[in-house]
């Protein structure tokens, strides 16, 4: 075979087609596009075949190797679980509370964005790139560029859409890149609890309500159990400490009831943004570029991390990404580096969201 | 039907039908088991055990549709894969042709190196084309893996490109 051709031409000829591929494909060719798409098409069941039929191997290595991991995990994930069911009730109300006032004021909220529920049905079988493979494609709207979630939060972003498929780069992937917010909670000083009092519904709960020694005060409430609670609805406080309110929402002939309750401005979180960049398998992103300013403060470990949004960004804003788990402070004006702790876990991933957003800067005009 | 004969007579396309097998196996069941956190490289033994099979030059040939192949399935630029894989075959076969007598073990030795060199080469030409991030200490560990895990699959896949490539019989009229 291949006789006729001598040992350098050969290897001329495949030299000269692999340059010749690699410039059409980093050019955008669409052919080389095609020649994709049709190799699928051939591909796509054979796979599916072989999956079948080495799925029993599979298992049975993960039953070997993961077996003491999944039991581990499999406890620890009870305990967070039982943590977090408390947390949930009152988050819910938050959310809530917090698209409410956003719908008032006309901004944007992830609940008004159309999205399409998809399964991850593969990942990259390649050691050096971060994607995986979802089930639904351009049938179900999907777009290169729109963000994908699950239900912890960020995972990726989608780089490749075929008919009923996707490839989603996920976001430890070198090449993904995403601006985003930091949300750094005001640090307090040492606190003194007093208790005060705050009506909810029929029932009375206490509430610890913490004064700084510092300038700033902090009020905190918790609500250790919700009788009667019932998602969603507005929680009417009724102020009988010195809880700052907004004067012009408050009820005309109903005292100190009120129905919306915030904390003093000095403070509210402040936020500042940064470029979220991954640095492939087995490291966490890093976020860089964050402008210091000294009102900002020192960023805490543990501060959440959300997208920032924007004309341009292809991720709307408020996208849940992970927490500050590492912060590396950098000599002269250089801000620090910020390692994430994503909340998604991209080892396990099954049901994923991709969000129908696009940028209104890309955008058609109708 | 003389055709169809015909056609899958042709080592090239065998090498293709056994070629979508082994990408299968790839995405599927050697992308869960990862050893060591590291995916098992099958269609780099396939390209290496080409060349082991058939010389330099087949091994080349068959590295190069072997890589297209796996290219076709990456989202890395296209081409790239079938560059390392044509000089990890031609690379075994090359070695190989220098070897007196050769026996299991120097076709495993030859294919674990062809493949570490396979496997080193793809990350720098990644690097090359300007896709960063691949190119980290954590290469040692894949080379490493995937060298020895393709030395043990090299004395079997050997076999098999021998039958795959083997020339079209001639039948006498």
């Amino acid at each position: 075979m291949g006789s006729s051709f001598t040992r350098r031409r050969v290897i001329a000829l495949l030299v000269l087609t692999s340059v010749l591929l690699v410039t059409l494909d980093m050019r955008g060719s669409s052919s080389v596009s095609f020649v994709r798409r049709s190799f699928g098409t051939i591909f796509r069941p054979v796979e599916g075949v072989v999956r079948v039929v080495t799925e029993p191997a599979g298992n049975v290595w993960h039953g070997i190797t993961d077996y003491n991991d999944l039991v581990d995990e499999n406890r620890r994930l009870r305990d967070l679980v039982g943590r977090q069911e408390g947390a949930a009730i009152a988050n819910i109300a938050t959310v809530r509370e917090a698209q409410e006032l956003l719908a008032l004021n006309g901004l944007p909220t992830l609940a008004g964005i159309d999205s399409c529920t998809t399964q991850v049905v593969g990942e990259s079988p390649s050691n050096f790139s971060q994607t995986v493979e979802i089930n639904r494609g351009r049938n179900c709207g999907i777009r290169v560029g729109m963000p994908v979630l699950n239900a912890a939060g960020l995972i990726g972003k989608v780089t490749e859409v075929f008919n009923d498929r996707a490839v989603v780069m996920l976001i430890t992937d070198p090449a993904y890149s995403l601006s985003v917010k930091i949300v750094n909670q005001p640090v307090t000083a040492t606190t003194v609890p007093s208790e005060t009092e705050i009506l909810v519904g029929d029932s009375t709960t206490t509430t610890s309500s913490t004064t700084t020694t510092s300038t700033t005060t902090t009020t905190t409430t918790t609500l250790p159990a919700i009788p009667g609670f019932v998602p969603g609805s507005t929680v009417p406080v009724q102020s009988t400490a010195a809880i700052p309110t907004i004067p012009g929402d408050t009820t005309p002939g109903q005292g100190n009831e009120t129905q919306v309750t915030v904390p003093p401005g000095a403070d509210l979180p402040l936020r500042e943004t940064g470029a979220l960049e991954g640095r492939g398998l087995g490291k966490t992103p890093i976020v860089r570029f964050i402008e210091f300013q000294p009102r900002f403060g020192q960023i805490a470990v543990g501060s959440p991390i959300i997208s920032a949004g924007g004309a341009t960004s292809l991720a709307p804003p408020d996208i849940v990404i992970g927490v500050v788990s590492r912060v590396v402070t950098r000599q002269g004006s250089l801000g620090p580096i910020l390692e994430v702790d994503l909340a998604a876990s991209l080892q396990s991933l099954n049901f994923v969201r991709v969000l129908l957003y696009r940028p209104a800067t890309e955008r058609q005009s109708p | 039907m003389m055709r169809l004969v015909a056609l899958v007579e042709r080592p090239m396309f065998r090498l293709f039908l056994v070629g979508l097998v082994a990408l299968g196996l790839q995405t599927t069941v050697l992308n869960d088991l990862r050893p060591f956190g590291v995916i098992l490289q099958i269609m780099l033994v396939l390209a290496a055990s080409s060349g082991l099979a058939r010389g330099s030059e087949v091994g080349a040939i068959a590295g190069f549709l072997v890589g297209f192949m796996y290219d076709l399935v990456l989202t890395t630029p296209l081409g790239i894969g079938a560059t390392v894989f044509a000089i990890a075959g031609y690379l075994a076969g090359f070695a190989n042709s220098f070897v007196h007598e050769p026996t299991w073990w120097s076709r495993m030795l030859l294919g674990g190196v062809a493949s570490a060199v396979g496997t080193l080469l793809m990350p720098l030409a990644l690097a090359m084309v300007g896709i960063e991030g691949a190119l980290t200490t954590r290469v040692v560990v894949i080379v490493g893996v995937v060298a020895v895990s393709n030395a043990v699959l090299c004395v079997p896949f050997e076999k098999l490109c021998r039958w795959i490539l083997k020339d079209p019989e001639v039948v006498p009229i």
